[in-house]
């Protein structure tokens, strides 16, 4: 089966004053379709460093990077953002919903970039399907993270995505609201069959992906789901 | 898979809906609306205005175009304008006597067809009141002004005498149409048809006529006929074109035009510097959006085209709003106007509608395009790390781009590219040293408030002037930004509220109450003390006494004058007609010497020597004649320009049966609008004192002693009285009307001000918003908050009110010599009202709008940065 992400030899360089920090260096990872993934790591490990790469938000130093098969080093930064486009979803850490746009546009905007005749009403099934179906026009302020979270989840899925980001999708929330987020997460990504690929510091919700990769001094390592438990 | 034409459409009008709540976006819509509405207003105005104008110049003219010479105007000359689509009419112009049993009088005589007039109609009294009639009066009638019926004791029906032929009085004159004359024709009006000169003998040769032929058409058969028109002034015919020669409104309606283009190019400004500051806080509001885009997909150009046509709908609409403004806006200025000018006013055109969707398009631009092209540039990335904005719009690129649109703006407003260039030039130049001068008077203040003592008397202002001195230091290179902003804008609000000042003063100065409303010609030497003593105490403002003595130029610098002069002067009035000459001893009273240099002792003591003195000129009688010698002489500067002639070049003039040569000695500006005498020549005293002449004075009488007229006429039987009332008071309305324009204008500006106000504290919200909250949650009370950001403010304001005042003063210096023909003057009172103002405006408004962040609670404050 050929990879959805593939990498290898990735290196990543960053300059800090005079000197070069090497974030990541040598690393190699392979998803497939379908696969969940977390990447752990400390804080400062360059778990969102290596989450850019993957996603195509940024470029890799040295290395060979692919997605959907194809190379991310051919394509512009505007050839990277087509690739994404439709096919990609992303869920942070902070949320990233717009202040001014309701949970029902927030969800849209994806779209708008993917048009589809039924747009409006794909974002009001998933938006349904995260539980928030009466909460439409709700600004992101009227909102508590928790249920920000979910625009994100159902923003993220909304595409059709074949392939989800996740950023420390549960840092800013409260166990008992984290927990639910992961729950509705895992099962958004069951029934949606999409590749998942998930950073985190969290080892419960780590235990929950299919395969986990730890992030330590630049290099990813196969943990057995055993370790991680520990 | 990109964003169709339609969908983007869709999705950015969309945006901006939502968006609509933004304050920046606020800030922007009205920005571009009143840039709109300033230039369509103006641009409408004027485009009306100018069209009207045009209308009823062809009326003071009498046509379009204007043909005189002293000899019949051939068949082939008057072909050629039928041809061309012309509507032709024939006038003669000529001195005669007139006479109705013993009384004789010389009239001035116009001689009409049919056709007359082309353009507007004489207000007659045929017998039943004064009525409006659109012709002259018929064969064998003749109509008479109200001062040639008094003189020779007319009344209608009666028979006068002229020539050799009897016409009967068909009506009294009271105005013509077509009275641009001015005071060239001193004796009083008869008008007569065109069929009943033969019969009258009165053209002989070598009468003194002037045949006149009128044309009225559009203005491109106007164009077409330019070589034409080219050939006739090189043979020496008198051309004047409505466009070129437009007469009566003078210098104050030329000089309110320029006024009001300047002031809607200062709207324009202020507006760009309104958008300017507002796209920042709209970009950084937006770096978000921008980047979750890219997140999902969106290429660079297509969030390029997203924003872009969000700010578009924006833009139009403003133009919509703005242009519907400017139109309620013309209408008001040309109320004001028309009932005074009676313009027929053509409507609107469309040209200044699309000039002002222009405008907004070309603020937009250029005051936004360069900041708003961060928003493409944002990385996806900051997603993941928010740190990761773009780079800023470099100041020199934004500055650069701004200015290359204005200067546009300029030309295209002002039709005139090295004005442009120089004040584009000159704003650059005075915008680097304001730079400079900011970065020091900034660091000045501030060094001053971080001195103020920690703890001291009342503590309150002093802190809170510390604090918000502090406030201001941490973010120079942003209140540098805004002392800038606030300096251009106060800059532009003084200068315009300035000009408008000196614009009036100087009508004011122009046309004093006692301006004077009469004019006395033909005073005999022996009735001038008589005269003088008669006006008395009853006038005011009088003029001096001028002799004066009628001379033809006979030569110039020993040429035949047509030949000296230049082609285009060839047709000249001045060449064909005889010029009042007089003489004097010192610069008469608003003239200004531009070259050369008066009559000095040297000459004076000659003359004196020469004549007997030239304090008495009744008795000058000189020994010798100074035929041959040149003698110096003072010309009118615009006269000299016309014909080509400089300092030291001679003019011989033919007075009676002797010539006298001039040499140029001094070039003198004067006003022709004073309502004073002005002459083209000055002689000194001593040479002109031997040839026949009479003296002319103006003066000034109130209502109440208008008996005292009567009593002139009566006394002085032979001394012409001119009532110049009317036309007066006429000119005195147009200021007072042209000047409320000026201020409706004044209050667009006064309003795109408080716009660069609004959007530049608008802009600094967020960053207030966070340092307020913080300085909440390190324990500052509500009334310190409040006290230092009114400090902050207030220190703000101060600033650049003294650096608008110091712009301000340097910029208006140079408008006034370059465009508005003002002398320059200090403003002292500038430098008080400007810095206090300031800090009083801007503390004032800034206090008001952080009203809300100092009722926020610390955390909503300190999360607001970044969000809404």
């Amino acid at each position: 089966m050929t990879p959805i992400l593939h990498a290898e030899h990735l290196v990543k360089q960053v300059r800090s004053g005079e000197r070069r920090l090497t974030i990541l260096s040598d690393l190699a990872i392979s998803v497939f379709p379908g696969e969940t993934v977390a990447i752990l790591g400390q804080s400062g490990a360059g778990k969102s460093t290596l989450l850019g790469l993957l996603a195509g938000l940024d470029l890799p130093s040295g290395g060979e990077l692919a997605m959907f098969g194809h190379r991310l080093a051919d394509l512009d930064e505007d050839g990277r953002a087509r690739l994404r486009a439709g096919r990609v979803g992303f869920v942070f850490q902070n949320f990233q919903l717009l202040p001014t746009l309701t949970a029902l546009e927030n969800v849209l905007l994806p779209l708008e970039l993917s048009p589809r005749a039924d747009s409006e009403q794909r974002a009001r099934e998933w938006l349904a399907r995260v539980g928030l179906g009466e909460r439409l026009d709700h600004l992101p302020k009227q909102l508590s993270g928790g249920e920000q979270q979910r625009v994100a989840l159902a923003r993220a899925f909304v595409v059709g995505a074949e392939l989800v980001f996740a950023d420390e999708p549960t840092g800013n929330l409260d166990p008992d609201t984290g927990e639910r987020i992961i729950d509705a997460l895992f099962s958004l990504n069951r029934e949606a069959g999409t590749t998942l690929v998930l950073v985190t510091h969290d080892h419960a919700l780590a235990r929950r992906c299919d395969r986990c990769l730890r992030l330590d001094h630049g290099r990813l390592e196969e943990m057995r789901l055993d370790e991680v438990s520990a | 898979m990109s964003l169709s034409v339609l969908r983007l459409a869709r999705f950015s009008a969309r945006g901006l809906a939502r968006d609509l709540r933004a304050a920046d976006v606020r800030a922007l819509f009205v920005a571009l609306a009143l840039a709109v509405a300033a230039s369509t207003m103006i641009g409408f105005f004027l485009d009306r205005l100018d069209r009207g104008l045009t209308r009823q110049a062809g009326q003071l003219l009498g046509g379009d175009l204007v043909l005189e010479q002293g000899r019949p105007f051939d068949a082939e000359v008057r072909a050629t304008l039928e041809e061309a689509g012309l509507v032709l009419s024939d006038q003669v112009d000529m001195v005669s006597m007139v006479s109705l049993n013993d009384a004789f009088q010389p009239a001035s005589l116009k001689v009409v067809d049919g056709r007359y007039p082309l353009y507007g109609g004489v207000h007659v009294d045929l017998g039943e009141g004064v009525e409006v009639v659109a012709h002259g009066p018929a064969p064998g009638e003749v109509w008479l002004a109200p001062r040639l019926a008094l003189l020779l004791e007319a009344k209608i029906g009666d028979r006068v005498r002229l020539g050799e032929s009897e016409l009967t009085v068909g009506g009294v004159v009271e105005r013509e149409p077509d009275q641009s004359a001015g005071f060239a024709s001193f004796n009083p009006r008869l008008m007569m048809h065109r069929d009943d000169m033969a019969a009258t003998e009165l053209v002989q040769a070598g009468s003194r006529v002037e045949f006149e032929l009128l044309g009225a058409g559009p203005p491109d058969i106007l164009d077409d006929l330019a070589p034409l028109m080219e050939r006739l002034r090189r043979d020496g015919v008198e051309v004047r074109d409505v466009r070129r020669d437009r007469p009566g409104l003078g210098s104050a309606l030329a000089r309110a035009e320029r006024y009001l283009s300047l002031a809607g190019l200062a709207a324009v400004l202020l507006a760009g510097v309104a958008v300017a500051m507002s796209t920042r806080r709209y970009v950084d509001r937006h770096l978000d959006t921008a980047a979750l885009l890219r997140c999902f997909g969106a290429t660079q150009g297509e969030l390029s085209r997203l924003f872009g046509l969000q700010l578009l709908w924006l833009a139009l609409a403003a133009s919509l709003l703005g242009a519907l403004l400017g139109l309620a806006g013309q209408a008001a200025l040309l109320a004001l106007l028309t009932t005074f000018l009676s313009l027929e006013l053509p409507p609107p055109g469309a040209l200044p509608l699309w000039l002002g969707v222009f405008t907004a398009l070309a603020v937009l631009v250029g005051f936004a395009g360069p900041t708003l092209l961060r928003l493409k540039r944002v990385s996806a990335l900051k997603v993941l790390r928010r740190e990761l904005d773009p780079l800023p719009a470099s100041a020199w690129l934004v500055v650069a781009v701004a200015s290359g649109v204005f200067g546009g703006l300029l030309w295209l407003y002002s039709g005139d590219l090295g004005l442009a260039v120089g004040l584009l030039s000159g704003g650059l130049v005075m915008l680097g040293v304001l730079w400079g001068l900011g970065s020091l008077l900034l660091a000045g203040v501030l060094r001053l408030t971080a001195r103020l003592p920690r703890e001291g008397g009342r503590a309150g202002l002093v802190q809170a002037l510390r604090l918000g001195g502090a406030q201001l230091s941490r973010r120079r290179t942003a209140s540098l930004g805004q002392l800038l902003a606030f300096a251009v804008t106060f800059f532009a609000m003084a200068m315009m509220a300035l000009v408008r000042g000196d614009l009036l003063s100087s009508w004011e100065t122009q046309l004093p109450a006692q301006t004077p409303n009469y004019f006395a010609i033909n005073i005999q030497p022996h009735e001038r003390e008589a005269f003088e003593a008669s006006l008395g105490a009853a006038a005011d403002a009088r003029s001096a006494l001028y002799p004066m003595v009628r001379g033809r130029i006979s030569a110039i610098n020993g040429m035949a004058p047509r030949e000296a002069v230049p082609p285009e002067a060839r047709g000249d009035n001045a060449l064909r007609r005889e010029l009042n000459l007089t003489w004097r001893e010192t610069l008469p009273e608003g003239n200004r010497l531009v070259a050369g240099t008066w009559f000095d002792d040297r000459q004076a003591g000659r003359d004196a020597r020469e004549t007997g003195g030239w304090f008495d000129e009744v008795a000058a009688e000189p020994d010798t004649k100074p035929a041959a010698e040149r003698v110096p002489i003072s010309l009118e500067d615009g006269l000299a320009e016309r014909f080509g002639l400089k300092l030291g070049d001679t003019l011989t003039f033919t007075i009676g049966a002797d010539d006298i040569v001039g040499e140029v000695a001094s070039l003198r500006d004067l006003d022709w609008d004073s309502f004073r005498p002005n002459f083209y020549v000055i002689f000194p005293p001593g040479v002109l004192e031997r040839f026949g002449h009479s003296y002319i004075t103006a003066f000034h009488l109130d209502d109440a002693e208008r008996k005292v007229q009567r009593d002139l006429v009566r006394e002085f039987p032979g001394v012409t009285l001119l009532d110049v009332d009317a036309i007066l008071a006429q000119v005195r309305d147009l200021l007072t009307r042209v000047t409320r324009a000026v201020e409706v204008v004044l209050a667009f500006v006064l309003l795109a001000g408080i716009s660069v106000l609004y959007a530049a504290l608008t802009a600094s919200r967020p960053v207030r918003a966070h340092e307020s909250g913080l300085l909440r949650v390190f324990g500052a009370d509500n009334r310190l908050l409040s006290r230092v950001q009114g400090a902050e403010f207030a220190i703000l304001g101060l600033a650049s009110g003294l650096m608008g005042a110091l712009l301000a003063e340097l910029a208006i210096a140079g408008l006034y010599v370059a465009w508005l023909d003002l002398v320059p003057r200090a403003h002292p009172w500038l430098w008080l009202v400007l810095p206090l103002g300031g800090a009083l405006l801007i503390g004032g408004i800034g206090h008001l709008l952080s009203r809300d962040l100092r009722r926020q609670a610390p955390a909503t404050s300190l999360g607001l940065l970044g969000e809404t």
